[in-house]
């Protein structure tokens, strides 16, 4: 993601406090605009069709609806997205450009084509609803899962000002049809998320299809086992799921949760919380973006370079340290300004809670699940340069420590009592970032040996 | 671990001296790219020799390049080829997965003495560093995977670039230090897994002649060396000449600094010093002729240990081509030989052009294949026409010797470089008179080597490289003085016929195989009294 850094470091260049505070404002809407656009305009719908008329239980289960949908199809498209952008800069590296476009239609018509076979049986046994409903379920899954394979995919195209335009057009046209088809209450904002998550994924292809030659429709070598990374396909989905796995666990608990439209159950106590603290990254994820993609990457292509292009052996170990320092420095940065967050929250948390009107009875666990979402933006930090060193099995381990410690340590805080929720996250990242640390600074020493030796 | 090595040597040595049946072949031939995939000079003396020695069996060991570099096999073996094996060394035997690992630093530390030795001039490494050496490849020692994978080895790559390497690219170094190291691996697996013979003949040194001295250190059995060109000096050149080394001279400062690269030079000292391991472990040490003998004891070998021995032909043969000949001396001048530069076939031509103006009479033959330079074939046709030679000048191409051999009146050899021309031993053999420079053994040839031989008198003149004038008068001296020339045919026909014939070689061989394979047989009795 070189091209974002770029654009930073010319925004950077001015040299003012302003030109600084541009330069993050910018990133962190690049970088969090996805979510934060997509958090924010469900919440919009709601408030909005509330004030339309919609029943409060309608709106709560349009949300919890959403939010299912959403934590499916990570999951479900989590594998492939890795996997595939893998694919895709291998297939750039060699100059083979115009595979690429052929393989993502195969990409799109197997993620979504297995997610309407995979979750079509479900739906239709497990929802009691008019057809319709089922339907519109549905398709809002297969859609998603088939979006999230595009934006990662433009993503790498490094075309982010386009991506955070195209979302907020996206959202827009999301709410107004909600809102005009509000009087059929959850089908009708369920087809307005539709209408917009479909605008997104056609007007993304779009995009992709007039940038990429393409030499044939359709074709499936991202299978090839010689030529992909399946342990990149584990990673991907083991990340989703242990990002979920405790929120599953709340929402299918009978004492911390309640059943809300078919067998779909939300656990108000846990989820209000974590989504709200999932604001907060937003700092931190900026900072992600201008110190990783730009400085990191930066240092990164040079150490490589001074190894391809013949430099002394002594020049190649002062690019590691180059390169070291600067992973470590944006790890230290994006720590400093999670840290600057999370006190920040825990002055004015209570204000916070009580201007939105949320209970104050939920402090301690909002306070709990800032510091864990803010480690996680660390973790995400780390994992990153570990996929620039290209340690795939390393980035495999961590994902798999946290998805099992997130499991183990979630039914901990259960048997533990109430006062424990959300320490079993918090513990469960923290522990996986910590290995993370351990792992980055350890492959750093062995970087030229491994580099040199262990190729091929 | 001593006593399992020191059991490892009994038992090859039990299994190849007990009983012929044990051993698949008295001599294990090493042969590093020549017979049986390619032909050419070497590969016909192979041939000769195992078709002259029938009694002897012998095992075809090869080592080439990688396999897609050569055809099926060139010669069809005779019966008493018993045993053929065929490596490659760019082909690594390894197809395990790059898989970190800690390796053994012990080994890593006698592998700096043992290069501390190499380094140094001279003196060969005492046992305990031979043990490191023939120790490559098995896990006890270096194993490959431990070269290529280990942390102990990157350790001693990049120490020694930072303490050696003067080049600044540590990428190219560390890719020479692997090029160079890789082959040594395969060649000790053949050395441990080669069959019992009795005694191997290495016929060149380089990767054949490393394998000699590592199966000799192994399992101390006789080891002959014999070298027809002299490889060290050919891979040199051939080094020095290479475009895949890229030296790192800058444009600014290359007037003031034209050394050799780092890398070149590291490639050069391998080479010399696998051949000097070689030399160390031979006896005897076989060459052509005296000059090359006294090329391998400057670059190592010890005296005592070199013999030379020529190649000889089939006197017999040529006799037909003697029996056409008519009795007066044709005026025509034969250069048999490829039409390449470094048969320098435009001195040939020059040469014929000052002749013709003194005796118009004068022919001059190039017969030849000219498919190898074609660009260098036109240049000397082109030269033949502008220097007005089209009457007098001829190519024949590739031709029959038997046929040709009897029209010449003098054989002409411009070359600069030979080693040991057969081509002047057919054509004394056939009752021609040679004209050659004084390149390889071309002196020893016409001039006589030792007392006795010299005695014979000059079989023909010895010329000076790119001397047109001196060979036109040369051939002036031998061409118009009948008597001169007469003396010359006697003299060759006389030298060729006792020193020259194929059987002084064939004994020569015999009786060196003979001694190795007595050698053997005592060395077996020795170890077994010891037991």
């Amino acid at each position: 993601m070189a091209g974002i850094g770029f654009e930073i470091r010319k925004i950077l260049e001015r040299d003012s406090y302003w030109s600084v505070l541009r330069a993050y404002g910018y990133a962190g809407v690049v970088s969090g605009g996805p979510w934060a656009l997509s958090i924010l305009s469900i919440m919009m719908i709601g408030i909005l069709a509330v004030m339309l008329g919609v029943a409060q239980r309608e709106v709560n289960a349009f949300q919890i609806c959403v939010t299912y949908l959403m934590a499916a199809s990570l999951i479900w498209s989590g594998g492939m997205q890795l996997m595939f952008t893998r694919f895709v800069a291998d297939r750039a590296y060699a100059g083979e450009q115009a595979e690429v476009l052929p393989n993502l239609f195969g990409a799109l018509i197997i993620t979504m084509g297995g997610g309407f076979a995979l979750f079509a049986p479900p739906i239709f046994w497990l929802f009691d609803g008019p057809f319709f409903q089922q339907l519109l379920l549905l398709t809002n899954f297969v859609v998603l899962s088939g979006l999230w394979i595009a934006l990662i995919f433009l993503s790498g195209m490094k075309a982010y000002r386009r991506i955070v335009w195209t979302l907020a057009k996206g959202y827009t046209i999301g709410i107004i049809v909600a809102l005009a088809a509000s009087a059929w209450a959850l089908n009708g904002l369920l087809l307005g998320v539709l209408a917009g998550h479909g605008y997104l994924l056609f007007s993304f292809l779009h995009h992709i299809v007039r940038e990429y030659p393409g030499n044939s429709l359709l074709k499936l070598d991202f299978l090839d086992r010689k030529r992909s990374f399946y342990s990149l396909f584990a990673v991907g989905t083991l990340y989703y799921l242990a990002v979920w796995v405790d929120k599953f666990i709340f929402w299918f608990v009978p004492h911390t949760s309640e059943p809300v439209i078919g067998p779909l159950r939300a656990s108000i106590i846990y989820d209000l919380p974590i989504f709200l603290a999932y604001l907060f990254i937003l700092p931190g994820m900026a900072v992600f973006l201008v110190s990783m993609e730009a400085d990191f990457a930066e240092q990164h292509e040079r150490f490589y370079k001074a190894i391809r292009e013949g430099d002394t052996l002594m020049h190649i170990e002062y690019r590691r340290d180059r390169m070291v320092y600067a992973a470590r420095q944006g790890i230290y940065e994006i720590f400093k300004v999670q840290g600057i967050t999370v006190a920040l929250c825990l002055l004015w948390g209570r204000d916070l809670l009580h201007a939105i009107g949320i209970s104050p009875l939920y402090i301690h666990l909002f306070y709990i699940d800032v510091v864990a979402v803010s480690v996680q933006v660390l973790l995400m930090a780390i994992l990153n340069v570990l996929f620039y060193l290209d340690a795939r099995r390393e980035v495999l381990l961590i994902t798999a420590c946290f998805f099992i410690t997130n499991l183990l340590f979630t039914f901990a805080t259960l048997q533990l009592g109430a006062e424990t929720f959300g320490y079993g996250f918090a513990a469960s990242v923290s522990l996986s970032a910590f290995l993370g640390l351990f792992i980055l600074s350890r492959k750093f020493n062995r970087l030229e040996y491994e580099t040199f030796m262990l190729q091929g | 671990m001593v006593e399992q090595v020191k059991a490892d040597f009994l038992e090859a040595n039990l299994s190849a001296a007990r009983s012929g049946e044990r051993t698949v072949a008295d001599i294990g031939l090493l042969l590093e790219g020549t017979y049986p995939y390619i032909r050419g000079g070497v590969s016909s003396w192979v041939h000769q020799i195992i078709s002259g020695l029938p009694d002897i069996r012998f095992a075809v060991v090869f080592i080439g390049g990688e396999s897609g570099m050569y055809g099926p096999a060139q010669y069809q073996f005779p019966p008493n080829v018993t045993h053929v094996e065929t490596h490659y060394l760019l082909q690594g035997q390894t197809n395990s997965k790059p898989g970190a690992r800690r390796g053994n630093a012990r080994a890593f530390e006698k592998m700096e003495a043992l290069h501390a030795y190499l380094r140094r001039e001279g003196e060969m490494p005492g046992e305990q560093l031979e043990r490191a050496f023939t120790g490559l490849g098995s896990p006890e020692g270096i194993s490959e995977e431990d070269f290529l994978y280990s942390k102990a080895s990157w350790e001693y790559i990049t120490h020694q670039y930072r303490r050696r390497c003067t080049e600044p690219s540590f990428i190219n170094y560390f890719w020479a230090v692997r090029a160079m190291h890789a082959p040594l691996f395969v060649l000790a697996r053949i050395a441990r897994e080669l069959p019992p013979v009795r005694a191997i003949h290495s016929i060149s040194t380089g990767y054949a002649g490393f394998l000699g001295a590592i199966i000799q250190l192994r399992r101390k059995i006789p080891f002959i060396l014999t070298e027809h060109g002299i490889y060290t000096k050919e891979r040199k050149i051939d080094l020095a000449q290479a475009t895949w080394i890229r030296d790192h001279n800058d444009d600014v400062c290359n007037t003031l600094h034209d050394e050799m690269g780092y890398i070149r030079g590291l490639w050069i000292r391998f080479y010399e010093q696998i051949g000097r391991m070689a030399y160390a472990h031979a006896s005897p040490i076989v060459s052509l002729y005296e000059g090359n003998r006294l090329r391998q004891i400057s670059d190592g070998a010890e005296a005592e240990k070199t013999l030379v021995i020529p190649n000889g032909i089939s006197v017999q043969r040529y006799c037909v081509a003697l029996e056409k000949r008519v009795n007066e001396i044709p005026p025509v001048l034969g250069l048999i030989g490829r039409v390449v530069p470094i048969k320098d076939i435009k001195t040939f031509i020059r040469t014929l052009r000052i002749l013709a103006n003194e005796r118009p009479d004068v022919q001059g033959w190039i017969v030849g294949p000219e498919d190898e330079d074609p660009s260098y074939v036109n240049e000397c046709k082109e030269l033949v026409a502008s220097l007005g030679l089209q009457n007098s000048v001829k190519f024949l191409g590739f031709q029959n010797v038997l046929e040709i051999l009897p029209q010449l009146g003098l054989l002409v050899l411009t070359s600069i470089s030979e080693a040991l021309p057969l081509v002047i031993l057919e054509g004394f053999a056939s009752g021609v008179p040679c004209l050659a420079t004084d390149v390889g053994s071309c002196r020893e040839l016409i001039e006589g080597r030792g007392e006795e031989d010299r005695g014979l008198g000059a079989a023909g003149s010895v010329v000076f490289i790119a001397d047109p004038e001196g060979t036109a008068k040369a051939a002036r001296q031998l061409l118009d003085n009948p008597e001169r020339w007469r003396a010359a045919q006697r003299a060759g026909l006389e030298r060729v016929k006792r020193y020259y014939d194929d059987k002084l070689m064939f004994s020569s061989y015999r009786n060196l195989y003979q001694q190795a394979l007595d050698r053997d047989s005592e060395g077996f009795a020795e170890l077994s009294g010891a037991t």
